[in-house]
């Protein structure tokens, strides 16, 4: 990034073949509309371009482009009237969301994915993070903004959801 | 039983989607673009104006040369062209004649072609008002007196003189006060000045008869001053080429 910012086009074509496919993924993820996905993959690019010159390597590039990613998420939430960082716990939604009885009779992968889907918010990011951004527990909580404790509490809970929509035949 | 790394690389089994192509090029050349972008510069020269200051500058130059060389060709020949062309010497009434003839003629000239005369040109014009024709400027005092010379001549008098002495019309008065071209006006004017100014005496034998002249030249041998009697024998020879000098004459006026 400090090549590109320094006026190397080549160095942003590393940087984008390098993250492309797992940022577009952790978003499209998250947001489960690709025509959505598409324009906040866009964007965060586009941020980290204008952001060339302003940046400073205090930790992972990767970190920092899912730090930008993860606000857009928290900005597009909240214009749907929704809160990335509320969901937690167990609701609603995720109750009647229950992997395990929405997969019965599919194949596991569907089930893993229908119970990723149907992970609250906060938990689901933090797995994609973890899976797709490849950060630690540390870099989650700097992404998300929150303590380490709550990063590991709810990449434990999305596991363990998981999990158990894996094992739910 | 499912632990972590089994859900890591189930999930990783699941559909790897990819961002668009036409995602990819629009984002790569958004990229290429910022990194090409330049500051922008404090003025903006945009479309005509990055051409204002050159050429700004290119016209001022090619004006400035153009006034120059215009000014220095001009100068000259409006010294010429200004330069009242010179009263004829003999009759003394004739320069006024001429100089009424010159009038309409040079009246049209132009009020600025007026003011740029050169100090000589006005000298030679004041030469002709008829008052001072009456005296020599410059008498010759070895010369008998002459008929009342003028301080000014050109070639158009000394030929008005040379037909009236070989009987020849004489030229009309208007074609005499017809400006002549400009060449050949700039070269009598230097001719007349030189001559004026190192042999005012065969200037002012130029004006007189032949005999008179003659009889000049004569008493300039008389006088020992062949120098001046030869410049002055060969100028008349110049100026009357067909005249023959009588035997009495020419002894007395041919070097010895």
């Amino acid at each position: 990034m400090l090549a590109y910012g320094g006026g190397d086009a080549g160095a942003f074509e590393t940087l984008y073949g390098r993250h492309r496919g797992r940022l577009f993924r952790f978003i499209l993820r998250a947001v489960k509309d690709r025509g959505v996905a598409e324009e906040l993959f866009q964007e965060a690019w586009v941020r980290v371009i204008e952001s060339r010159s302003r940046y400073a390597p205090k930790a992972r590039f990767s970190t920092w482009l899912y730090t930008i990613a993860h606000n857009l998420l928290v900005d597009h939430w909240r214009k749907k009237g929704l809160s990335l960082v509320s969901l937690d716990g167990e609701d609603a939604a995720s109750e009647s969301a229950n992997p395990a009885r929405q997969a019965e009779g599919r194949e596991a992968l569907a089930r893993l994915l229908h119970a990723l889907e149907a992970l609250p918010a906060a938990q689901r990011e933090a797995f994609l993070l973890h899976e797709e951004g490849g950060l630690s527990v540390a870099e989650i909580a700097a992404v998300t903004g929150a303590g380490e404790e709550a990063a590991k509490s709810r990449l434990r809970y999305a596991m363990a959801k998981l999990k158990a929509a894996v094992d739910d035949n | 039983m499912t632990d972590d790394g089994d859900i890591s690389r189930r999930y990783r089994e699941l559909a790897r989607e990819e961002p668009p192509r036409h995602l990819d090029d629009a984002i790569r050349a958004a990229a290429r673009r910022a990194v090409g972008t330049r500051p922008a510069p404090l003025v903006v020269p945009t479309g005509r104006q990055r051409w204002y200051f050159p050429l700004a500058a290119a016209a001022v130059i090619v004006l400035a040369v153009a006034v120059t060389l215009h000014v220095e060709r001009e100068q000259p020949g409006e010294e010429i062209a200004s330069a009242p062309p010179a009263p004829a010497a003999s009759p003394p009434l004739e320069p006024r004649a001429e100089a009424q003839a010159q009038k309409p003629q040079s009246a049209p000239q132009p009020e600025r072609r007026r003011k740029t005369e050169s100090a000589e040109s006005r000298e030679l014009r004041d030469a002709a008002p008829p008052a001072e024709l009456q005296k020599a400027p410059e008498p010759v005092p070895t010369l008998p007196p002459a008929p009342p010379p003028v301080g000014t001549q050109d070639a158009i008098s000394s030929a008005q003189q040379l037909a009236k002495v070989e009987g020849a019309p004489p030229p009309v008065a208007g074609a005499a006060a017809r400006p002549a071209p400009a060449p050949k006006a700039s070269a009598q004017l230097r001719r007349f000045d030189e001559g004026a100014r190192s042999a005012p005496s065969l200037s002012a034998s130029a004006l007189q008869s032949p005999e008179q002249w003659l009889q000049g030249l004569a008493d300039l041998r008389k006088q020992g001053r062949h120098d001046e009697a030869d410049r002055s024998l060969a100028e008349f020879r110049k100026r009357y080429p067909g005249y023959r000098i009588p035997e009495a004459m020419l002894e007395k006026v041919e070097k010895r």
